[in-house]
């Protein structure tokens, strides 16, 4: 009804996108955008040129502040989510703050995924997700020259790439988990090995981490099976999880994401997820599918908008994008390039 | 060297430390070696109750004036908060507790209020300050340190002026407030790391000169009639005056001077003359109703020939009006106050610095002039610090300025003696041979009261002739321009002046020909200087803080035209933007 | 009972004989012939030439109404300032330069009425100047209105149905006010002027003279001279002015006697 407020937690593609559905098909409503980083939305694809320092800051992001002001859509930055009591339609800020709400949409998308074997290294190693991860490897990168990637999904052939741009030695691991959630067959695996290599890159031969040590600020000590060395950073690209720990004793459904229908709607009513950190039900397949990708993402937040507002709109896995690495051809969207 | 150009504040409620929390923002930015210009509300009425806001605009240019929009909010109370967010620049830091008591409904919180851009800094002040030192009473400190660490403030800044601030009350004290602030400092650097501002590292080489203090009108201008060898303070609490007679009376007996709390106004100027007719540099200082109640004693001070200082610290009138809000419009009442032909000297400081110049000037002006001296200044300027050099007077600002008579004219002296300067030797009570009687009536030379015609007429215009000669002693009006014919000409008075400047010199930057002319000899007031100045401006804009342009009435004949008046009536000063805006107006409406 | 100019002529030319024109100054008083100010003024000069202190060192502030001209017609150092604050006025010369002898004249009106209150205050603050009040209960200068001593009843052409208020002691408001030296006297008793005023000039402390006084140009009726010498007598022998509860008595019980009615001894 008029008035009612919904509150959508997580501010990438499937968060805004959702926020313009409601804007744009329910004006009467008052809706909340919860962003836990300190700045708005941007598209997080370039963040390996910001890196590479080809482009600023200024062109990472998607739209001006003053859009969502003219918009009537309320941004609030820097502030997190802590608990969500779903009985008492209540979110909780980490600042101690209650927000009450209508409807909920979920959307807080993936945070890096480290394998548990190498959980120990966790505070050792540098992920590449947020502007905050840019700007310490851009002030990393400005000490140190030899960088060591392991894992091994899309972001870090193009992350590697930019280091090489910038003329730093680049040593790859690639783990049999770095692109998860696909599976890549050894055969294409190989292909990828072989491109990298050719593309300027030493590649490590084995395939597990032993070790890693911080000897200094800006100097780490890795052990693997085929030898130890010394880099200056040590870059985790494990794909990612989604990012929904805050919600597990909350009373939603939630296994690796959070379990939504067909329509993206939750347990609760009015409740519903999008975008990475949903795991959508498939009638057809019976089974839970995690949505990869940019588009993926805004698709699914519209949907999750428009079911919020009284829609029946079914959810369906977006058509496999094509994506060439090196020219294989890799079939995910994760990563998307515009 | 980087600009930097900084406004914070420091908000909560009575009783949470937000007046220290910004005294030592502005003392730590101070020893940074930024200019820093401080301006606080308190609650108007009860004690104990009420919102307290401190503002401080920082930077590496001289502050002149406080603009609209704050870049800091240190919030000590999130409710009181609320009516700051509106002053908020669109990219503003905000600092609160993450860890408040009670949980807070979206409606009273105040991260739910802020605009996108700004930035939060949430952080557990309560806690962190209990943690350390035990209680939570320093967690105004705590703020400052997760403050100075997100804005690279050097911690030892804070450090210096912390223990300088709490050195009286023991190490303990000292130690719980250091250990607080540090609390909140390791905090920020740890936990602000992604979303630091290094705008408010002091740039090397800022600081140049001498060392400087911050200080405020009233505590210069109790200075400044300390160093002038004040003598005697006589005065009557009233707002914004109260602080002055204060500190006058801490300091005034070791100097062999006494601070007298008079039954009333009426009463404290007549000692001050009684007192300056007797030898002692005496001084009053009061607000517009006291003011009003002075006024048959000052125009006695004129008849009489007899010197005063009287200080009028404006505020919102008329009446009682806005005890607590500033205003410029006792200009009238100053200048013209009072029955008959009545001249007298008044003068306006623009900023502490002048509060202190005056004040010391005031005395040489009324001993030689022999004429109650009226310094004009207002709230804000009174309650206002500024950080500068200590002002020092030489000996010639603070020497005896009386013309005493000749020796010559033993036993046939005449107090009241016509001369080409208007200026009759004066004798001091207790002096042998040169016995006279002051007076209200009009008289002769010799002092016996006469009405006749032709006596009238000349003692009138003696008086007049001798207050006129004071322009030689009084400063000039300052311009401020490249020189040569300008678009806009902007004059103005008091406070009021630095944001005029700001805004004129914004205004030339982007290139427009505007110029600024101050006035501080509000009566008499240099007609030729500020005519020529005119004249060579298309437009002439008088900004004041006051509804009738009161500088405005008493100088626009000089000019051809009709000037431009800028009058405001808000009870808050008026800012540089207000007046940039009329400043371009006038100049791309002539362009 | 009117002098007649010639009368006046010869009294000043005795005056100027007497050579009391020592402490007078040359300046003509403008009281009326008759005035009770006279005598005040009597005893005043007389005083201050028996303390033997220069007359460059006394001070003479005044108020406005005919006792405000007082300055004029003696050769200290004078002050005449507004109606009402000549108290006041006198407080800031003392502080300025204790070492003047300081004396604040002034009228029933001046003090009582415009001026009354400065009067508690220059009590409860026992400034060492002296408040020599002369009290005819009556505004002369302007020409005949009631004062705030006038008498309930008194008819004027301000008050043609009689006056209504009750009026003023001050001799009691001194006392009340917690006045150090109080004295109360008669203009025309130089003698008693001049030596209590001595004695209280000498006193360190604010000391107040009430001197009952007449106007003979516009009080026919209450204050006359007939009147006054038959009313005012002086403090009975036994008075103990050291005893504040005896002051009281003395000033509650009797309008009319004169002399050190209070006097507190001082600490050095």
């Amino acid at each position: 009804m008029a008035g009612d407020h919904v509150v959508i937690i997580g501010n990438g593609p499937a968060a805004n996108e959702a926020a313009m559905t409601l804007r744009e098909r329910a004006p009467e409503f008052r809706v909340t955008i919860v962003g836990r980083e300190h700045v708005r939305q941007y598209k997080p694809h370039l963040l390996p040129a910001l890196v590479a320092g080809k482009i600023t800051e200024e062109d990472l992001f998607v739209r001006s502040i003053a859009f969502y002001q003219h918009a009537g859509i309320k941004l609030r930055l820097g502030q997190e989510v802590v608990d969500v009591d779903f009985d008492t339609r209540r979110i909780i800020l980490a600042h101690k703050e209650v927000l009450r709400f209508d409807g909920l949409i979920i959307a807080t998308g993936g945070k890096p995924r480290i394998p548990e074997p190498l959980l120990v290294f966790q505070d050792v190693m540098m992920t590449l997700k947020t502007l905050t991860d840019a700007r310490s490897w851009i002030d990393k990168l400005a000490r140190v020259d030899c960088v060591l990637i392991v894992g091994g999904d899309l972001t870090s052939v193009a992350f590697a790439k930019t280091l090489v741009s910038l003329g730093k030695t680049v040593k790859f691991m690639v783990d049999e988990h770095g692109f998860w959630p696909l599976h890549l067959g050894d055969e294409t695996r190989q292909e990828v090995a072989r491109r990298l290599a050719s593309g300027g890159m030493e590649l490590v031969p084995c395939r597990k981490l032993r070790g890693l040590a911080r000897l200094s600020a800006d100097e780490i000590r890795v052990e693997t099976d085929c030898g130890r060395y010394t880099v200056g950073a040590v870059g985790a690209f494990f794909g990612l999880v989604p990012d929904v720990r805050f919600l597990v004793r909350s009373g939603l459904y939630i296994e690796k994401g959070v379990i939504v229908d067909e329509n993206l709607m939750t347990r609760y009513d009015g409740v519903y997820a999008a975008g990475d950190c949903a795991q959508v039900y498939h009638p057809t397949l019976r089974d839970y599918w995690v949505s990869i990708g940019y588009r993926n993402a805004e698709n699914l937040g519209r949907i999750a908008a428009l079911n919020l507002i009284g829609g029946k709109v079914r959810a369906e896995t977006a058509p496999e994008s094509i994506f060439h690495v090196d020219g294989v051809d890799i079939p995910t969207s994760w990563w998307a390039e515009i | 060297m980087g600009r930097v150009d900084v406004t914070m504040e420091v908000c909560g409620m009575a009783g949470d430390g937000t007046i220290a929390a910004g005294g030592l923002l502005n003392e730590a930015m101070s020893a940074g070696g930024f200019s820093v210009l401080g301006f606080d509300s308190y609650p108007a009425e009860i004690r104990g109750f009420g919102r307290c806001v401190t503002r401080s605009r920082v930077g590496t240019e001289r502050i002149l004036a406080l603009v609209d929009k704050t870049n800091v909010l240190i919030s000590l109370d999130d409710v009181q908060s609320h009516s700051r967010v509106p002053y908020l620049a669109w990219d503003a830091a905000v600092f609160f507790d993450s860890n408040p008591p009670v949980y807070v409904e979206e409606e009273m919180s105040l991260a739910a209020r802020v605009e996108p851009g700004a930035t939060l800094f949430a952080f557990p002040m309560a806690d962190l300050a209990a943690a350390a030192a035990g209680t939570m009473r320093g967690r105004n400190l705590t703020a400052l340190g997760g403050f100075a660490a997100a804005f690279s403030v050097p911690r030892d800044l804070f450090i210096e002026v912390i223990a300088k601030k709490f050195k009286a009350k023991g190490s303990r004290v000292l130690d719980a407030n250091i250990k607080s602030f540090d609390a909140g400092y390791a905090y920020g650097l740890e936990h602000f790391s992604d979303r630091l501002r290094d705008t408010l590292k002091p740039p090397p080489g800022i600081k140049t000169g001498p060392e400087k203090v911050m200080l405020s009108g009233n505590l210069a201008i109790g200075r400044g009639a300390l160093d002038a060898g004040l003598k005697l303070y006589f005065g009557y609490p009233i707002t914004p005056a109260t602080p002055i007679m204060e500190y006058l009376a801490a300091r005034l007996p070791e100097k062999g001077g006494r601070v007298v709390q008079m039954e009333d106004e009426i009463s404290s100027v007549g000692a001050v003359l009684g007192g300056f007719y007797a030898g002692a540099r005496s001084m009053t200082a009061t607000s517009g109703p006291g003011f009003a109640l002075m006024t048959e004693l000052i125009t006695h001070g004129v008849m009489a020939e007899i010197p005063a200082v009287i200080l009028n610290a404006q505020r919102g009138g008329p009446s009682t009006g806005l005890p607590t809000k500033t205003e410029q419009s006792d200009l009238h009442a100053a200048v013209f106050g009072g029955p008959g032909d009545s001249p007298r000297i008044v003068i306006a400081p623009t900023d502490v610095e002048e509060c202190y110049r005056h004040t010391v000037m005031s005395f040489q002006l009324a001993e030689k002039y022999q004429t109650p001296v009226i310094v004009l200044t207002d709230f804000y300027l009174d309650n206002r610090v500024e950080n500068l050099p200590m002002p020092q007077a030489t000996e010639s600002e603070i020497a005896d300025a009386n013309e005493y008579p000749d020796e010559s004219v033993r036993g046939a002296y005449k107090r009241y003696l016509m001369t080409d300067s208007g200026i009759s030797p004066r004798s001091i009570p207790g002096t042998e041979g040169f016995t006279f009687s002051a007076t209200g009536l009009e008289h002769v030379e010799k002092g016996t009261p006469n009405y006749t015609e032709d006596n009238h007429m000349s003692m009138t215009e003696k008086r007049h002739r001798k207050i006129a000669g004071a322009l030689e002693d009084l400063p000039a009006p300052v311009e401020y321009s490249r020189g040569g014919p300008l678009d806009v000409g902007v004059i103005g008075w008091g406070s009021t002046f630095g944001a005029i400047l700001e805004a004129v010199n914004i205004a030339n930057e982007r290139g427009l020909n505007v110029g600024a002319l101050k006035i501080t000899s509000i009566f008499p007031f240099h007609g030729g200087v500020i005519r020529a100045f005119m004249n060579r401006c298309s437009e002439v804009l008088i900004p004041e803080l006051n509804y009738e342009g009161q500088l405005a009435n008493l100088i626009d004949h000089l000019h051809h035209k009709d000037v431009v008046r800028l009058s405001r009536a808000t009870g808050v000063p008026i800012s540089p933007s207000l007046i940039l805006k009329e400043i371009e107006t006038l100049a791309l409406a002539g362009a | 009972m009117k002098t007649s100019a010639r009368d006046l002529a010869r009294k000043v030319q005795g005056i100027g004989e007497a050579k009391t024109f020592e402490v007078r100054s040359s300046e003509l008083p403008t009281w009326c012939p008759g005035c009770g100010y006279f005598g005040i003024h009597h005893g005043m000069n007389d005083c201050i030439r028996k303390l033997g202190i220069p007359l460059h060192k006394v001070v003479t502030v005044s108020g406005i109404g005919c006792a405000g001209r007082y300055p004029f017609f003696t050769k200290t150092y004078g002050l005449h300032t507004v109606h009402g604050r000549a108290v006041p006025v006198a407080t800031g010369v003392k502080l300025a330069n204790p070492e003047l002898t300081v004396y604040a004249v002034g009228g029933d009106g001046d003090g009582l009425a415009i001026g009354g209150g400065h009067l508690p205050h220059v009590c409860r603050r026992d400034v060492d100047i002296n408040y020599v009040l002369f009290d005819n209960s009556i505004y002369g200068l302007t020409k005949g209105q009631p004062s705030p001593s006038s008498p309930q009843g008194m008819k004027s052409k301000a008050s043609p149905m009689g006056t209504t208020d009750k009026p003023l002691n001050p001799t009691l408001l001194a006392l009340s006010y917690g006045a150090s030296f109080v004295a109360r006297l008669f203009a025309g008793d130089k003698k008693m002027i001049s030596d209590v005023l001595l004695e209280g000039t000498k006193h360190r402390g604010f000391a107040l003279f009430h001197i009952y006084s007449t106007c003979v140009t516009f009080d026919k009726s209450y204050k006359t001279w007939e009147n006054l010498k038959k009313w005012i007598h002086p403090l009975p022998e036994t008075h103990d002015p050291t005893d504040l509860r005896q002051a009281f008595d003395r000033v509650l019980e009797d309008d009319w006697s004169v002399g050190v009615i209070f006097k507190r001894e001082q600490p050095e």
